[in-house]
């Protein structure tokens, strides 16, 4: 049964995917951020939020 | 979850020893005050999470499981301290053992070493509110609104969701102040562009026309629109050669910085002003002023913690959750101090800007007055600048601002005294310089504009990307809170809806219309419960104490299921009941019974009564129940029924400790008397206050088992069985003769109403006592179980005297011998 706090970081990554405002690269970097640390710090959501849209040439 | 199978307590609290079996079913432990309760719950507690709340919680400073959770003989010999536990996993169906010693805490000794079994107890450890004392029924119900939200996260694990909100919420004030700083400098950028350019305005034809009019000078084709690629020096033969001075562009620089110059004495002088202001009241007054110190002290520390050792003090804490919940505490108690500390910041950030804007007056004329060959000035410059950006450091941080308070009231830009005449000086040695030609002016000011607008593309650039970033901290802010909210309102109609229904059962006699409501809002949770319908008033405000403790144990009961559902099958309700009234117990004991039939409640009430009533209401039984009739420091919990008992008075005669073993007798012989009173239904004469002593209970109970005895054997030769009348008979002798030992010690045993004259006695004027009433005790117990006899059914007639395991059971009911009567044929 997932935790409260996995049901909502589930709904508020839909919800941000859904709102059109975050690329989908960065949704992903946040899933991972929540799922592996449950203490996230802020400098650790800057990091995702001032990268560049999309992702580096492979 | 887990069930508890069986425990054994060793040196542990008040316990020297003790091993109970718990069954895995919901149990009960009674006795009086200070007879060792608690210290079982401690114990189990303990020895499933490695932890005691009653060591660790609020008011329990200079307390620590390491040096109060030995018994208070075994503090220098804490390996002696441990506790082993027979756990049954639900989910997995199985039995683990669980030793955990006091020294070691943290490295309890697990059987078997299966992974599935280490995962399952490492979720029981993290959930130390499977323990209830009364004291933290407070916690739910009578406090302030910010606390209740705050303590009911925590037991619902959601300070960590509070925390994310938290974190979002820095991150996008973070990536504003990084936005502010771009504009900032894109700001300062587009001012050199444009004093370079003379233009009021940095439209693209405005541009284009300042720009092209030097081209066509040059010979260079015209750009007829400005892209992201337009290079303003484009199709300059060789840019390597060309001067970089440009007499006119210099002397707008230096007219610029000494225009501006002009107001940097004023420059952002109300924010500092506020800022000093603020920093004053903070001296004025200490307790402000520490709040804020230990605000950002703690703040500092709660972003370091990495584990249980607290980064401020290396205190070791139980566990990494404690130690944040301790700093988040203090963190919320400092408000008006954060509130102070933002308003600080937010001016330390608009003065910040102005360094942005004077900083970028200030590198243009550096780069000249070294281009220039001014001995002093460039050297002035270099060190004014990496003041005023040092500055702009310190206006960051409130410690920062804290030590510029003299500063930021006497000119906390603090332009060099030199600066006036050195900006003449370098403006007059230009405007000395003949004047360029015509071609070298126009090529000078192209490579000029062309540098000038790298930087403020690339400041706009940055600019664009960090409100890019803010815009997505938003977005991200808001999405979190809008799903938390949602999520949070949706929990506590839950709860809400459980706990109502809970305590309605509980007081259906009385609120059979109760409800109540929890009412989240920021940082608080509001609750407010229905007055015998005359509206919602907070817990406290006219229900009894006994029922607030309802309303708490109701509450702690929606919030567990809520958090567990069917997985709630454990808890350690430690006397939180004491205060629900007798006329709500039964109700209560239905509660537990249906509405948690697969929870393992182990509830310790102080009250004897209260114990019986569980009994009677078929939530406990005697195999699941246990009592307490007292603690001394070197036995620990007395414990009635003890079949130990015999052994431990022996011991303590044995060692001339005749007062210990008449305690113990006087308390076993109270204890079986009362029992068996109520088993086998004798009758005792009633008193009030329910307080019978020995000399009312035995009698009556010697009596009882005569007349009981009697009717067995009567019973017996009424159907014809002589085999066992005789057996019966046998047994009737045996009480008999055992009464009449009795009666020899009469003189000991009237005595024995008056239990303090025993302490009096030697060790061998006791030991017939204690034989004869030992003799006395054997004809109530069966042989073969050991157990008290008793009738059945328990009220009414009795029809049979038997004992929990059948070996004896002795029918009451003679036969009954009917006379036919004929009726006449019709």
């Amino acid at each position: 049964m997932p935790t409260l706090q996995q049901q909502i970081s589930e709904k508020f990554l839909s919800k941000l995917a859904g709102c059109g405002e975050v690329d989908a690269a960065k949704i992903e970097k946040l899933r991972v951020l929540l799922s592996e640390n449950k203490r996230a710090k802020a400098e650790d959501f800057v990091k995702i939020f001032a990268t560049p849209a999309g992702e580096d040439l492979k | 979850m887990i069930k508890l199978e069986t425990a054994h307590i060793e040196e542990v609290r008040g316990i020297r020893k003790l091993d109970i079996d718990f069954r895995k079913e919901k149990f009960a432990i009674s006795g009086p005050n200070g007879s060792g309760k608690s210290g079982v719950i401690d114990a189990i507690e303990f020895g499933l999470t490695g932890q005691i709340g009653r060591l660790t919680g609020r008011g329990t400073g200079g307390l620590s499981v390491a040096e109060h959770g030995p018994h208070v003989d075994k503090i220098r010999f804490p390996d002696a301290s441990f506790v082993r536990l027979q756990v049954y996993l639900t989910e997995l169906d199985k039995s683990v053992t669980i030793t955990r010693k006091i020294s070691t805490p943290k490295k309890p000794k697990i059987e078997p070493v299966d992974d599935d079994v280490m995962a399952a107890l490492a979720e029981v450890a993290d959930h130390p509110e499977i323990a209830l004392s009364r004291r933290d029924i407070l916690r739910f119900i009578l406090v302030e609104p910010t606390k209740r939200s705050e303590e009911i996260q925590t037991i619902l694990k959601l300070d960590e969701i509070g925390q994310t909100r938290s974190t979002l919420n820095t991150t996008q004030n973070r990536l504003q102040r990084d936005l502010n700083a771009a504009k900032a400098a894109v700001d300062s950028s587009r001012t050199a562009l444009q004093t370079h350019l003379q233009i009021a305005t940095l439209r693209s034809g405005d541009v284009l026309a300042a720009v092209n009019q030097r081209r066509a000078l040059l010979g260079l084709a015209e750009i007829a629109e400005m892209t992201a690629d337009t290079k303003l020096d484009a199709g300059l033969s060789s840019a390597a050669k060309i001067p970089e001075f440009n007499k006119r562009s210099a002397l707008r620089d230096l007219g610029a910085l000494s225009d501006a110059a002009r107001g940097f004495p004023t420059l952002a002088a109300g924010e500092a002003r506020a800022i000093a202001a603020d920093l004053g009241r903070l001296e004025d007054d200490p307790s402000l002023l520490a709040a804020l110190q230990r605000h950002t002290f703690i703040e500092k520390g709660l972003d370091l913690v990495d584990g249980a050792e607290c980064p401020l003090c290396d205190t070791e804490w139980e566990d990494e959750q404690h130690l944040r919940n301790h700093l988040t505490a203090k963190l919320l108690k400092s408000e008006e101090a954060r509130t102070l500390q933002q308003r600080l910041l937010d001016k330390g950030a608009a003065i910040s800007r102005e360094i942005v804007r004077v900083t970028g007056l200030l590198a243009p004329v550096h780069k000249l007055s070294e281009a220039q060959g001014s001995a002093d000035f460039p050297r002035l410059l270099s060190r004014w600048r990496a003041d005023i950006g040092e500055l702009k450091d310190k206006l960051a941080t409130v410690d920062g601002l804290m030590v510029l308070k003299d500063r930021l009231t006497t000119g906390w830009l603090g332009i060099p005294n030199a600066f006036s005449a050195s900006l003449k000086t370098l403006t007059e040695t230009v405007e000395a310089k003949p004047d360029q030609t015509a071609t070298i002016d126009a090529q000078t000011f192209l490579t000029t504009a062309q540098l000038r607008l790298g930087d403020y593309r690339e400041a706009r650039r940055k600019s664009e990307a960090a409100e890019i970033a803010l815009n997505t901290a938003k977005a991200a802010y808001t999405a979190y809170c809008i799903v938390m909210d949602d999520e949070l309102n949706a929990l506590y109609e839950d709860v809400q809806e459980d706990f109502s229904k809970y305590y309605r059962i509980i007081n259906e006699d009385d609120e059979s219309e109760f409800t109540a409501r929890l009412t989240p809002s920021e940082g608080k949770l509001d609750f407010d419960v229905n007055f015998y319908e005359r509206g919602l008033f907070p817990p406290g405000a006219f229900h009894s104490e006994g029922h607030q403790d309802g309303m708490g144990v109701c509450l702690y009961l929606a919030l567990m299921k809520r958090l567990f559902g069917d997985r709630f099958t454990f808890a350690l309700l430690d006397d939180v009941v004491m205060s629900v009234d007798a006329g709500h117990r039964y109700q209560f004991c239905k509660l537990l019974k249906t509405e948690f039939p697969d929870t393992q409640f182990i509830i310790t009430t102080h009250d004897r009564l209260w114990a019986e009533q569980m009994k009677s209401a078929r939530l406990i039984t005697r195999r699941t129940s246990l009592a307490f009739h007292g603690w001394a420091i070197d036995t620990g919990p007395l414990v009635e029924s003890n079949l130990d008992i015999w052994d431990d008075i022996a011991a303590s005669l044995a060692k001339g400790k005749v007062e210990v073993a008449a305690a113990a007798l006087r308390h076993h012989l109270e204890y079986v008397s009362r029992h068996l009173a109520d088993e086998l239904g004798a009758t005792v004469q009633f008193r009030a206050d329910g307080n019978y002593e020995l000399g009312d209970l035995l009698p009556p109970v010697l009596a009882r088992m005569k007349y009981l005895l009697g009717k067995a054997a009567d019973a017996a030769q009424s159907w014809g069985n002589n085999e066992l009348r005789d057996s019966i008979a046998a047994r009737r002798t045996a009480l008999s003769n055992a009464t009449g030992t009795q009666n020899v010690e009469q003189w000991v045993v009237n005595r024995a109403v008056h239990y303090n004259e025993w302490a009096n006695f030697g060790r061998s004027d006791f030991e017939p006592v204690v034989a004869a009433f030992k003799e006395l005790l054997r004809c109530f117990v069966c042989p073969t179980c050991e157990s008290w006899f008793h009738i059945t059914p328990p009220r009414g007639a009795p029809e049979a005297l038997r004992c929990p395991c059948a070996a004896t059971n002795l029918n009451l009911m003679a036969k009954v011998v009917t006379t036919a009567r004929l009726l006449p044929f019709r």
